[in-house]
């Protein structure tokens, strides 16, 4: 057992883990962030996708021994239980999800897209968008309303910038 | 319809369910979590056929941590069985764990558990199976062939069934015909794989002797049913819970020996058990798709009407008959949905489900249809072709345009749009068909547009799993509606909710026959405990029956609550109309009592109920099928672009004309027909799941099987035509599966169009392609 | 799916690691980004009985030093997408590394990773082949300079011996009048390649002057194609060619014939992909000259 630090949506917590615990287990379980959703346990579908230090990773492929120090975010921190992120309010009203599964990995995974497409005070082509999400394995929607999500959550976010 | 004009039904609400979904606060079976839980791992066969000789759990003993084994001995008698009650029928058993012998990889050998899930893995590696291998019978050849032992004691051959189906004369047909065409077509072997995987949580309670399973289930009823037959408890002390189920697509609309076995598990170690399936035994050990060849034989007229079809059709079904549709389900389906949406009066169909040593074949959406359109289809085209015909005039010229329509098997179809559907595609497609026109001259890009016209069944009743003689026997949904004192709205649904909106779509119906709001509707289901008897979410009955269901109950309460008003207000019932949380005088406007005040009056003041009327607010409603179920009808068009010197295929357009008959919600109507199509070109270009010569399975990771991914996918564009079906309380026809039917079939028609070369079968992956192209290499 | 038991170890300095990794011999196992290394471990097709993490060791340098670009192991793939070097020097490079997987991926996983698992159709690999670079290889005791096509054994075999590890990858500096290409085909973006063909040129007075080439898909690991870079010897620019190219060299190689795809499709494909990235290589010489 090794003894770690993590901060975890902006709580710390110091706890002893097993060094093959991985990071999506012990967010799971230790942290009660039932939002880390773990889809294959390969690295192939996103669904796990949390920020490690402001960077999207899979916390199937991470240990979270190997974190030790860092502060993670999970969906749970976006929009909080009223899910009012841009891009959540953008995923309701453009029909972006639907068994809900995979969607905590596609926000993680876009919500720096999405933030930094606003920095660069552009609405991506639609191939952008895909190839974005394109670690990201979705089997109920076929994309079409995440790709609508991604660009009105983009219009959305250079509206209020210019306002 | 409700008397009172719809005002949510048809709108674009959105989801309700969305708020848990998107805030990561949904409870999957992975977040049930229970005190003293015990972790289960599935010791599972590694090799496709072999007697068991020896277990040896022996090393277990040195972990240093408690474990718990179990295998085919603890459980001995404990089976799925899944029969369909036709004479020609060879039965078979699945046990919960292997008894003596294995037939498929990944078949359940034994269950290890421990107090941790990680630890429960590292038992599994020490627990020693022996095997003595038998050979395998890999394929539907080997399996048809008579020298080949079958698979189990007492079958005379590895045939599980094979049956009949006929309407017309075939041989007058064959006599009238001036052509005749005859063609093979095959589907390959698919996975199903909703994003979350399978699992099941029980625990039983000593107290009160209930045992509750939770699952990631689409059919909560038809488990807990199956779980009191085999372990002879009452339904009344069985609960069976599924949560939020992440994607289902049929894949979870069986009921499986693991839902029994680890109820029983709970009651054996006294402790909640939990078993979370990982990613490669869902996809070498859960359920299987497709795997079909059908060959067909057309008659056709000098003037290319279509005057009868021959079909013999084989399902490679895998080791086992699965609950409740059994192995004959997906054959018998090719054979009652050929005759499709053409006008032709002669029939003849062979059908047949092979066993082999490989995984059981399930429902996946769709079921058997995509297999059965591309057959279909392509022989359309084919045809067409062959006959110099436009493929939209060939079809056009064949379709069924009158209704009520009794097909050559006796089904009877109601309304639909079929030709006026051709018609739209046609308009939509035309530049496209000039451009592919334009790129014949290529030999390195070529572009084809292909479409497939299809009807679906769907919201399929009683009578006719009657006539199927399948153990699912039923195919109600129930709904109860409950309105509060304070004119809040319950519903408590037989439907299970997994992706399909119907948080939102049934509060929507409740909404209008209430005249409150869909904000003010709770629609609960998934749990046996408050929900009434129902077979479940699968088949595309949401919408028609489950909808059906609420706006009966739901009606009900609305007569009731008009009674209320009319005697408050002194007027008849027939007078009072519910709207926008009123009861109001329909000629007085100014004359109303608030729907809260109702409410209150039915549960609360009820002193001031009219003489004779009963307290509360309560109703529940059943809706059937009809008899041969309502068809939807639509017709895909894809537009591809093949690059001739490596096989790659771009899908540049995906176009679908629909018709559902009434639309509840366009947002979710849209979605489930737009996820169901990518599904449907996974299957088309990319989905194989492969086993070598010897069963082994060579596609057991996302690496190895390969689904669309973002990029590869276009927007998928979606056009509707509303024919209300009369057989259906609020008009609407099952639309789940519908968008994951046609692709196949309109995907290779393009490749086919494209390459002027006719495409047999699935999937058009590069390779296929390339080879299918091999023609315009030479010539270039 | 969960791995099996191991000792974790977080190396501090690259001493400290390379002593982990003395020690432990083959039950020692550097990781880095994890994204090929965990899902084996997740599988418990690999079970190392001690990880060494080396991430947060300085070494995701890329820098010129005297004849050669110097990768450090650590370097992440997204580093390569703006890096003005990797955009002068490697043309052939930068198509590569467009073709790495996801989003998600590009940002951790590692060259030092990528190139020690040895995929057979990686796109790392083959770069550091056809670029003639050197891997550099440490261990407490040694340190060598293993050139690419004497590192790459075998599918997922390399020559690394128990206890060393990948420290940099050093890719030698091209002339002036040089250009090249990389193109790979799969049946999904970010998949890794069914094939993939890299060509670099040196070129004069509108004609190839010198080649190399390189193919993933054709064996076991990335080869060269000495013959194809001979016969590209002395072609114009303008007509390189390079559909007899794709002949000659498809002609003599022996591809795998498995389940994902024939043998002979697998020729095809790589004939063609070797004609277009040499027409692109010849294009974007011909734009510079």
């Amino acid at each position: 057992m090794i003894e770690i630090t993590l901060e975890v949506n902006g709580v710390k917590k110091t706890l002893s883990v097993e060094p093959r615990r991985l990071l999506a287990d012990v967010l799971r379980h230790e942290f009660g962030m039932s939002g880390v959703h773990i889809g294959c346990a390969h690295g192939a579908c996103g669904c796990c996708t949390v920020h490690l230090d402001g960077t999207p990773r899979l916390s199937c492929l991470t240990f979270a021994v190997q974190c030790d120090n860092s502060s993670i975010s999970t969906v749970e921190s976006l929009g909080g239980t009223t899910a009012d992120h841009p891009l959540q309010k953008a995923f309701r009203s453009e029909h972006g999800l639907q068994c809900g599964y995979c969607t905590p990995g596609f926000l993680m995974t876009l919500v720096p897209f999405v933030d930094e497409m606003v920095i660069q005070k552009r609405i991506p082509e639609d191939e952008e968008i895909r190839e974005a999400m394109s670690g990201n394995i979705c089997r109920c929607t076929g994309y079409h309303g995440i790709v609508s999500a991604v660009r009105k959550a983009v219009t959305d976010g250079l509206k209020s910038g210019a306002a | 319809m409700n008397a009172e004009r719809p005002k949510f039904i048809g709108a674009r609400v959105q989801r309700f369910e969305d708020i848990r979904l998107l805030s990561g606060t949904a409870r999957y079976i992975a977040d049930i979590d229970l005190p003293n839980m015990l972790h289960l791992t599935f010791v599972r066969a590694e090799t496709a056929h072999a007697n068991i000789v020896d277990i040896d759990s022996s090393g277990l003993a040195d972990l240093g941590f408690p474990t718990w084994v179990f295998t085919g001995k603890d459980t001995a008698g404990l089976s799925m069985k899944a029969h369909q009650d036709y004479p020609e029928m060879q039965y078979s058993e699945q046990p919960l764990l292997a008894e003596g012998k294995v037939r498929f990889v990944g078949e359940p050998v034994a269950v290890v558990l421990a107090e941790d899930a990680y630890k429960a893995e590292d038992a599994a590696e020490h627990l020693l199976v022996d095997y003595d291998l038998l050979p395998v019978v890999g394929n539907m050849e080997q399996a048809r062939d008579p020298s080949i032992p079958p698979l189990f004691d007492g079958w005379s051959s590895n045939v599980i069934v094979q049956r009949g189906m006929k309407g017309g004369d075939i041989e007058a047909a064959k006599a009238a015909a001036a052509h005749v065409f005859k063609r093979t077509y095959k589907t390959q072997r698919q996975a199903g794989v909703p994003m979350e995987g399978r699992g099941v949580v029980a625990y039983y309670n000593p107290a009160d002797r209930v045992l509750t399973v939770w699952s990631s289930t689409q059919m909560p009823h038809l488990v807990r049913t199956y779980i009191s037959e085999e372990l002879g408890l009452p339904e009344s002390r069985i609960r069976v819970v599924a949560p939020d189920v992440g994607g289902g697509f049929g894949v979870k609309g069986q009921v499986f020996g693991d839902e029994i076995l680890i109820g029983w598990l709970a009651m054996k170690t006294g402790r909640p058990v939990r078993w979370i399936e990982d990613r490669r035994e869902h996809l070498i050990a859960s359920i299987h798709a497709r795997d079909h060849q059908h060959t067909l034989e057309a008659y056709v007229s000098a003037d290319g009407r279509l005057l009868g079809l021959k079909a013999d059709i084989t399902v490679d079904n895998g080791a086992y008959s699965t609950y409740p549709f059994t192995s004959a389900g997906e054959p018998g389906m090719v054979g009652k949905v050929l005759p499709g949406p053409y006008d032709f009066r002669a029939y003849e169909a062979t059908f047949r489900a092979v066993a082999t040593n490989k995984c059981p074949i399930g429902t996946y959406r769709g079921v058997a249809r995509p297999s059965a359109v591309f057959s279909q289809e392509r022989l359309m085209d084919d045809i067409a072709k062959e006959l110099g015909l436009d493929p939209f005039e060939f079809r056009l010229k064949n379709i069924i345009r009158q209704f009520p329509y009794k097909n050559v098997l006796g089904f009877t179809y109601d309304e639909g749009s079929y030709a006026q559907a051709l018609e739209k595609m046609q308009v939509l497609l035309a530049d496209d068909v000039a451009e592919a026109e334009a790129s014949r001259t290529s030999s390195t890009k070529r572009i084809g547009v292909g479409i497939a016209c299809f009807i679906e069944q769907t919201a399929h009743g009683t009578p006719d799993f009657t006539r199927r003689r399948v153990p699912i026997e039923t195919g109600y949904i129930a709904a109860r509606v409950d309105m509060a004192p304070d004119g809040e709205v319950t519903i408590d649904l037989g439907l299970q909710n997994h992706g399909q909106g119907l948080e939102t779509t049934m509060a929507q119906v409740a909404a209008d026959a209430l005249g409150i709001r869909p904000e003010n509707v709770y629609v609960r289901h998934g749990d046996t405990m408050t929900t009434p008897y129902s077979v479940g979410t699968w088949g595309s009955r949401g919408g028609p029956l489950g909808g059906g269901a609420v706006h009966v109950a739901a009606t009900k309460i609305a007569d009731k609550l008009r009674a209320i008003a009319a005697h408050l207000l002194q007027t008849k019932p027939d007078q009072i109309e519910l709207v926008d949380g009123r009861a109001v005088q329909r000629d007085n406007p100014g004359s109303y009592v608030e729907i809260k005040k109702l409410a209150r009056i039915a549960q609360r003041n009820v002193e001031q109920l009219p003489e004779g009327m009963g307290t509360g607010l309560e109703a529940h409603a059943s809706v059937d099928g009809a008899p041969d179920g309502c068809y939807s009808n639509a017709v895909h068009a894809a537009v591809v672009e093949i690059d001739v010197p490596t096989g790659k295929i771009k899908l540049r357009r995906f176009v679908v004309v629909e018709d559902c008959g009434t639309i509840l919600n366009p947002l979710v109507v849209d979605g489930q027909v737009r996820g169901g199509v990518v599904q449907g070109i996974g299957s088309a270009m990319l989905e194989h799941f492969i086993y070598d010569a010897e069963c082994q399975p060579l596609t057991t990771s996302f690496a190895d099987y390969l689904m669309p991914l973002a990029p590869e996918i276009p927007n998928i564009e979606v056009h509707h035509i509303e024919t209300p079906t009369p057989l259906t309380p609020l008009g609407a026809k099952g639309l789940g599966e519908g968008g994951a039917i046609g692709p196949a079939a309109a995907i290779a028609n393009a490749v086919s169009n494209a390459l002027g070369v006719a495409v047999t079968s699935t999937p058009l992956n590069m390779n296929s392609v390339w080879k299918l192209s091999q023609h315009l290499r030479e010539t270039a | 799916m969960r791995p099996a038991s191991f000792e974790y170890h977080r190396a501090t300095s690259l001493d400290h690691a390379l002593e982990l990794l003395h020690q432990f011999g083959d039950e020692g196992r550097p990781i880095a980004g994890g994204q090929s290394l965990v899902p084996m471990m997740n599988f418990r097709l690999a079970r190392p009985g001690h990880l060494v993490d080396i991430n947060r060791l300085p070494l995701n340098v890329i820098e010129i030093d005297g004849p050669v670009l110097r990768i450090g192991a650590l370097t992440r793939h997204i580093a390569y997408f703006d890096n003005p070097l990797i955009a002068k020097y490697f043309p052939a490079f930068l198509d590569a590394v467009h073709y790495i997987g996801h989003p998600t991926i590009r940002r951790n996983g590692s060259i030092g990773g990528s190139i020690s698992h040895a995929d057979p159709t990686a796109e790392l690999p083959a770069v550091a082949v056809l670029y003639d670079a050197d891997i550099v290889v440490r261990s407490l005791e040694t340190t060598r300079k293993i050139n690419a096509a004497e590192f790459f054994l075998s599918a997922y075999v390399t020559a690394l011996e128990p206890g060393e590890m990948v420290v940099a990858i050093e890719f030698p500096l091209p002339p002036e009048a040089y250009t090249g290409s990389f193109v790979e085909l799969s049946e999904r973006s970010g998949d890794f390649g069914m094939a993939s063909i890299g060509i670099t040129l040196e070129f004069a007075d509108g004609a190839i002057t010198k080649a190399a080439m390189v193919c993933s898909g054709a064996d076991l690991f990335p080869i060269r194609a000495p013959e194809i870079e001979e016969y590209l010897v002395g072609k114009p620019l303008a007509s390189p060619g390079s559909a007899e190219a794709g002949a000659i060299f498809a002609a003599s190689i022996d591809p795998a014939d498995d389940h994902i795809a024939s043998a002979e499709y697998r020729r095809g494909l790589i004939a063609e992909l070797t004609r277009r990235a040499i027409d692109i290589a010849c294009t974007r010489a011909l734009e510079r000259s």
